[in-house]
């Protein structure tokens, strides 16, 4: 009888987990609703894992069970939660070798200035974990960055300048140049590759001290965190810089890749990304294949920019130099010989190292 | 669906489990084999269309041998002819579809050998042919054996399914039984899998890197084949069935021999009755019988995949395991910590040959592990040293059967009846971490043997 009580007890334990976790599910699911995508089928296996994924992210105590599974690895000796190395100060992706030849990452700005022949300069941003490679832990394995953006700028066409960034960032490894738990640089890190880079362009750099520094937010928590979930770094600041003097944005026109055009006032920022997850975006607002922004600086000058996301937070430097700045994601358009390129007197590429195999 | 995927653990088992157990015993046999379909046709209803060729094929072809029974020529010929087809079709099937990745019928070799081990049954007459369709379907298509077995014969099958039983005891014990399997799968095949793939991917090796590398292999194979297993065995159990163990705690034997014979247990036993006995059970001289051990060894290794190195693999256990029984054994007789040394090294080359790519990796890795390679130990090596430390010797720990002995040995103290009261909360508190593990999809990359 004693031995039937134990068995009660098992299955009743397991089927209130199971309640609870399924509960839990139920409710995500209503609550958030599910994002079914169009291809799945049913004869081919991809409305199974359809299924299985949003069973995955809707997952009743989502947050919480995987808390436990990071801190529990953590605790036993493994240094990293989903390839993002986890210590003290911050979060730091892990960098695998990216699946490109120099010559193949420099071929895109070599080809455009051969067709074109606006003089084009190539700006590659290095990855926090490349500039700290001394906080990783200890025999971390990295994917090497400095010889490789060297070996880039080696390989580009005479014609194409090379702006340097990451000395401009190493120097200042001791700033707050990256955030802690996003891989992208602070507005500091973008304004001190701005200012090395922007002299090479032909125009003097506007001083630091004469920007207004606000801040947005103090409790940003970005993409490393949504990834690791791992609370234990200090979270970070989202700042914006105004030069009151300066020039100032008259219009912002963002295109789709089909050509839609989008009015979005005179400014570029959006507060609306401030309450979403990804508050990042504030800077340019959501991704668009093409974003022209006209300015009230007479410099008559206009700049074409290949870019990544890296680019959003240095775009409010670059636009006191130029009357107008169109913005063309290489995350959102497929062929870059498409963009129309008349009128243009500069052409810059500017992309991040991490990001080169997403793209 | 794999089972070790939330649209099972969370979404169907609990619904199964329920429904079957208020449904009439008459329709518990149906309700099973629609079920098994179901989820072996989930997402990619042409794999069932494989399954049901087997059946068909099977079932009408279990029935003529009978009949053709008295007949020996015309029967071996049928035998013959149909596991040749069933060989060659499954062979190719596997070629083929491996590369379309989610439409691959899994358990195909596993259906193949219960289906070609009744039809041998049949013409050895151990059993009569199946005139109950239902029953024969079940046998080959009880969706808990299709992912890593076991592979249980067709008497032994049939005779549970006759006297299964479903009481409070049996769900309770299979729930158990799932749960830790679900462990083994997620906690542990998983993290080593992740392990073995990042080490290999890194290209250049040290020799504790390459050590590493073949250790984290070994644990990953064995845990995912036992995980497998148990998981099966589990819902076995919650379903009334007594599913036969598949592995017997292989690491730490004294000789390659009896790693052999712990080591995917079923399969063992089904080539020594199907092949080695049925075919060769007559071969009187030495050398042929060793000859018999070796080919078998081959076929088993060629089981896990028609790829060279699966036959290589095999072909190694099979030279090792005669050259034992020869040469060795006597030496090793009575010393079980040399023996255990021994295995352990030896068998740690022999996975090689399961996994590497060619046979440049094999000797590249094989140079390395010898100290011949580039250094003692790498930075990489010794990261995931540090990193995965404890997870190795949890590992090793589960792989043993100590656990199995102190908990005999406490069973009867005060303390021992204490853990085992409150063995439902630990087995809630697995539950929980292997749901949390579950979540780190990026390690759970699906089988990378394709049975």
């Amino acid at each position: 009888m004693k031995e039937h009580k134990r068995h009660h007890q098992m299955v009743v334990t397991i089927a209130a987990v199971y309640l609870v976790v399924l509960i839990g599910t139920i409710v995500n699911i209503v609550r958030s609703g599910v994002t079914w995508p169009e291809q799945a089928d049913l004869t081919n296996g991809t409305w199974a894992q359809a299924v299985e994924e949003q069973l995955t992210e809707h997952l009743g105590f989502h947050d919480s069970l995987f808390r436990i599974k990071s801190r529990t690895d953590l605790f036993f000796g493994e240094k990293m939660v989903q390839g993002v190395y986890v210590t003290d100060d911050m979060l730091l992706e892990k960098l695998y070798p990216v699946d490109a030849s120099p010559e193949q990452m420099a071929e895109a700005p070599n080809r455009f200035f051969e067709q074109t022949g606006v003089p084009t300069f190539l700006m590659l941003v290095p990855s926090a974990s490349a500039i700290y490679e001394e906080r990783l832990p200890a025999n971390a394995v990295n994917a090497e960055q400095k010889e490789l953006i060297r070996e880039t700028y080696a390989a580009t066409a005479n014609g194409v300048r090379c702006l340097d960034a990451y000395q401009a960032l190493a120097a200042l490894k001791n700033e707050y140049i990256y955030y802690r738990t996003d891989t992208h640089w602070t507005c500091y890190g973008a304004y001190a590759a701005y200012k090395n880079a922007i002299q090479k362009m032909g125009f003097s750099a506007v001083p630091y001290q004469r920007y207004v520094i606000s801040h947005l937010t103090p409790d940003f928590r970005g993409d490393l965190y949504e990834r690791t979930l791992y609370g234990g770094v200090k979270p970070d600041m989202l700042d914006y810089y105004i030069y009151e003097q300066g020039g100032a944005v008259t219009s912002v026109k963002a295109y789709d890749a089909d050509g839609t055009e989008h009015d979005r006032g005179s400014t570029l920022y959006d507060m609306q990304m401030l309450r979403t997850d990804d508050k990042y975006r504030f800077y340019l607002g959501a991704p668009c294949a093409k974003l022209v922004i006209r300015t009230n600086v007479e410099s008559g000058k206009r700049l074409l920019l290949f870019k990544d996301d890296f680019a959003d937070c240095m775009v409010p430097f670059l636009l006191q130099h130029y009357s107008e700045i169109c913005v063309v994601d290489l995350g959102c358009i497929e062929d870059i010989s498409a963009v129309d390129t008349d009128g243009y007197s500069q052409a810059l590429f500017l992309c991040s190292v991490g990001n080169w195999d997403k793209q | 669906m794999y089972l070790a995927s939330f649209t099972f653990t969370v979404a169907v088992l609990p619904v199964l489990l329920l429904c079957y157990y208020f449904i009439p015993a008459k329709g518990k046999t149906a309700f099973l084999l629609v079920c098994s379909f179901l989820i072996y046709a989930w997402g990619a209803p042409v794999r069932a269309l494989y399954l049901l060729a087997y059946l068909g094929f099977d079932y009408g072809m279990g029935l003529l041998l009978e009949f053709a029974r008295p007949h020996r020529t015309t029967s071996t010929f049928l035998l013959g002819g149909s596991a040749v087809l069933q060989v060659a079709v499954m062979t190719t099937v596997r070629e083929f579809a491996a590369a379309g990745g989610l439409l691959f019928p899994f358990g195909i070799a596993i259906y193949t050998l219960q289906g070609l081990g009744y039809l041998i049954g049949i013409y050895r007459g151990r059993h009569p042919a199946s005139r109950n369709f239902l029953h024969l379907a079940l046998y080959l298509s009880f969706f808990p054996m299709l992912y890593a077995g076991p592979v249980v014969n067709y008497l032994e099958f049939n005779e549970q399914m006759q006297k299964r039983q479903c009481n409070i005891i049996c769900l309770s014990e299979g729930l158990a039984l799932f749960i830790q399997g679900l462990a083994e799968k997620v906690v542990l095949a998983d993290t080593f899998g992740y392990m073995f793939r990042e080490l290999r991917a890194a290209g250049s090796l040290s020799m504790l890197t390459a050590w590493l590398m073949t250790i984290s292999f070994a644990m990953y194979l064995y845990f995912e084949l036992l995980g497998y297993s148990e998981m099966a065995r589990g819902l076995g159990k919650a379903f009334g069935f007594d599913l036969p163990k598949n592995f017997n705690h292989p690491f730490f034997t004294p000789s390659i021999t009896s790693f052999m014979q712990s080591w995917n247990i079923t399969l063992l036993l089904w080539f020594q009755t199907n092949f080695r006995h049925f075919l060769f059970g007559k071969v009187e001289k030495k050398w042929q019988k060793y000859a018999v051990i070796i080919l078998t060894w081959v076929f088993i290794g060629g089981f896990y995949g028609m790829r060279v190195q699966f036959l290589l693999w095999g072909l190694a256990i099979g030279v090792l395991v005669t050259i034992e029984q020869l040469v060795i054994a006597p030496l090793l007789n009575q010393r079980y910590l040399l023996g255990m040394i021994y295995t352990a090294l030896l068998m740690q080359f022999v996975w090689v040959l399961f996994f590497a790519e060619n046979l440049t990796e094999v000797g590249y890795v094989w140079r390395t592990m010898l100290g011949f390679g580039s250094g003692i130990a790498d930075q990489n090596g010794l990261y995931f040293f540090t990193s995965y430390i404890a997870l190795i010797l949890l590992g090793l720990y589960v792989a043993t059967d100590l656990f199995r002995n102190i908990s005999d040995r406490i069973g009867t103290t005060a303390f021992g009846r204490a853990v085992d009261r409150l063995k439902p909360i630990w087995h809630g508190l697995l539950m929980i971490f292997c749901l949390a593990s579950m979540l780190y999809g990026e390690r759970a990359a699906g089988l990378w043997l394709l049975l």
